[in-house]
């Protein structure tokens, strides 16, 4: 018989008992479908994390303290380091980040909100730009006069003054040292990635000072970290080391800084991903296994249903083969039509997700491919006993059967 | 077209045997129309399976058109029932799900005709039993006699070499019993080899040749003088 024909009377079997069928493929449906859904959103979030690491450069290195206990006082982060630094014939911009938590006071109702104070300089702009709505970034000028001004962004700016456009305006934020009172300067766009929605009020808004401001708000004269981007990514990791190498040959002292190259860190970070997204995938598809041991069993009870019908079929001269091939179709389509409206499930249940935690989920064709693959070797797996023992029957036995 | 020589079957068990048929000799030239008698048990279904090459022989020889059967695997059993054999059973044995004509193009589906050459033959099968009007009729809808007929169509549409027929007319009233036996006849008439297995005499009457059976031997053997014709009409 030919493959058209096994393929055109399994199908009519198959749908001759719908309600069996559906039920038999339930469990390739969910399987298939939870596995595509965590492996979009999955995908989707690393796509996403991806792009944020992109807009601060896949060129960017952060220098800073390998222990700060272990260090002295003296040997911190300061202006003479960004100088030398700055030196490096492959560094393009340099900003010191002076940065702590504080508290923002909100008009109405009176509350007030977790803030994160960021002191840098004009450069930090170009090594992680913000979207400026109004007015403008940090200057030289304001570092040099050490003014109490700020750049706050949107959201912050509507909880606080119910209208974006606040320039001049000014906000207080309350450190351990006391409150104080800066102007407001500039006003960016939240950049609403995804770390930001996911935890939307619990995140502190970023807000930009002189990073000179910053040392005067906590009393202190040293950097927390130097962030320096690259004219050229390509040699991110020698340079890394060069600046190490310098920094420690000013202070006279051995294994004290280091840096982190954003190229290793998203890595690292998409590392992880990839492997939450397997562990959980894994977890799916153990229910992938059960779904195949529901199909096996009823196409063990189709068999035994039919072993009448496989008689007749074996007496008008179908061969063992023939038998098997029969079965064994019927379970792949059995799979392959459960693993088709799983993965369309599985689609629409990830842009689900992704609309909530704003990802757009994503689907490479090899996932589709290994999705189609995976629901038909399931099939075949789980088929091949049921269809083997029909093709063993006895045709005089199969005959007789009632 | 049938030679048997020397066939035992055995049935065992492990502790026991049971010998089904013993030494038996049988000829079948082509064209004839056979009836086998016998109590239930004395071997006559034994020997239509394994005329029907569904069961294999103990020892002895079995040939059918000239091939030795005796020697062959189950792929060339399968081979030689699709093409060689039609089989009519008692309790008609089509496929509930699939109209006539879709049932009659069962064997030829494992023969490997097209769909096209397939219809076709199957239409004439089918005109050939007088179910032209009935042909996508699904078995329920049919008559127990017009289903018999079916099975006739689906037995004959491989142009097989002998029909083997197993109380053909046991589920059926006289009435259509007597139309099936016209068919048969009418078959027989244009050259078709049959051998039918039945306990009915009245039934055996109608063949030309009665092989009577006992405790897995052949008892007597004898020509029908008076084979009852059905006339006429053959439909």
């Amino acid at each position: 018989m030919n493959l058209v024909e096994s393929i055109k009377s399994a199908f009519r079997s198959v749908f001759s008992n719908k309600m069996r069928s559906f039920l038999t493929m339930l469990g390739i449906i969910i399987g298939i479908s939870s596995v595509i859904m965590i492996t979009s959103v999955g995908q989707g979030a690393q796509n996403s994390i991806s792009k944020e690491f992109e807009s601060f450069g896949s060129n960017l290195l952060q220098i800073s303290l390998k222990s700060r206990q272990e260090t002295g006082y003296s040997d911190y982060l300061r202006e003479k380091d960004l100088e030398i630094i700055k030196k490096h014939p492959s560094i393009k911009y340099v900003s010191g980040l002076s940065y702590s938590s504080a508290k923002t006071k909100l008009k109405n109702p009176k509350e007030t909100r977790n803030t994160q104070l960021l002191g840098v300089h004009p450069d930090y702009n170009l090594i992680a730009p913000i979207d400026i709505i109004y007015g403008r970034y940090i200057t030289d000028n304001d570092n040099m006069s050490r003014g109490k001004v700020c750049v706050i962004d949107d959201a912050l700016a509507n909880k606080i003054f119910s209208y974006e456009d606040c320039l001049g305006e000014k906000i207080s934020v309350v450190t351990w040292r006391g409150t104080s009172k800066l102007t407001v300067i500039g006003v960016y766009k939240n950049p609403n990635g995804i770390l930001a929605s996911a935890f939307a009020d619990q995140m502190p808004s970023s807000v930009y000072l002189p990073v000179n401001t910053v040392q005067d708000l906590f009393g202190r004269n040293y950097y927390e970290q130097i962030f320096a981007t690259l004219e050229d990514s390509s040699n991110a990791s020698s340079t890394a080391l060069e600046i190490v190498d310098m920094l420690h040959r000013s202070h006279r002292l051995e294994d004290t800084y280091y840096v982190q190259n954003s190229v290793d860190q998203l890595k690292q970070i998409n590392k992880v991903l990839g492997l939450i997204t397997a562990f959980i995938s894994f977890v799916a598809a153990i229910s992938l296994l059960v779904g195949g041991v529901g199909v096996m069993n009823i196409m063990l009870v189709t068999v035994t249903e039919r072993t009448r019908e496989i008689g007749i079929r074996k007496s008008l001269g179908a061969k063992n083969r023939d038998i098997k091939v029969q079965f064994l179709i019927e379970s792949i389509i059995l799979t392959f039509i459960g693993g088709t409206i799983g993965f369309i499930l599985g689609y629409l249940g990830g842009y689900l997700v992704g609309l909530k935690m704003n990802i757009t989920p994503s689907i490479s064709t090899f996932m589709v491919i290994l999705t189609i693959s995976i629901s038909c070797g399931i099939g075949i797996l789980f088929g091949v006993y049921p269809a083997s023992k029909a093709a063993k029957l006895d045709p005089i036995e199969a005959l007789r059967y009632e | 077209m049938i030679e048997v020589k020397q066939l035992n079957k055995i049935y065992s068990n492990g502790k026991f045997e049971v010998k089904a048929l013993r030494d038996i000799n049988v000829e079948v030239k082509e064209g004839e129309f056979v009836s086998i008698m016998g109590p239930s048990g004395s071997g006559k279904s034994t020997l239509m399976n394994i005329l029907g090459c569904l069961d294999k022989t103990s020892s002895g020889l079995y040939k059918l058109d000239s091939v030795d059967i005796s020697s062959l695997k189950d792929n060339s059993l399968a081979d030689i029932r699709n093409k060689k054999i039609g089989f009519v059973f008692q309790s008609f044995n089509l496929l509930p799900k699939l109209s006539a004509l879709d049932n009659v193009e069962i064997p030829m589906l494992y023969a490997g005709y097209s769909a096209k050459i397939r219809k076709q033959k199957a239409l004439e099968a089918l005109t050939k039993v007088g179910l032209e009007d009935r042909i996508h009729h699904k078995p329920n809808e049919l008559s127990g006699g017009q289903r018999q007929r079916v099975a006739i169509a689906r037995a004959l549409v491989n142009t097989p070499a002998i029909i083997l027929a197993d109380e053909p007319t046991g589920n059926l009233d006289s009435r259509s019993g007597e139309e099936i036996m016209a068919i048969f006849q009418s078959l027989n008439n244009d050259g078709s080899t049959i051998v039918m297995v039945t306990h009915e005499r009245d039934v055996a009457l109608h063949t030309k040749r009665i092989i009577t059976f006992k405790d897995g031997k052949i008892v007597s053997d004898e020509n029908v003088d008076n084979q009852i014709l059905v006339g006429g009409d053959n439909r």
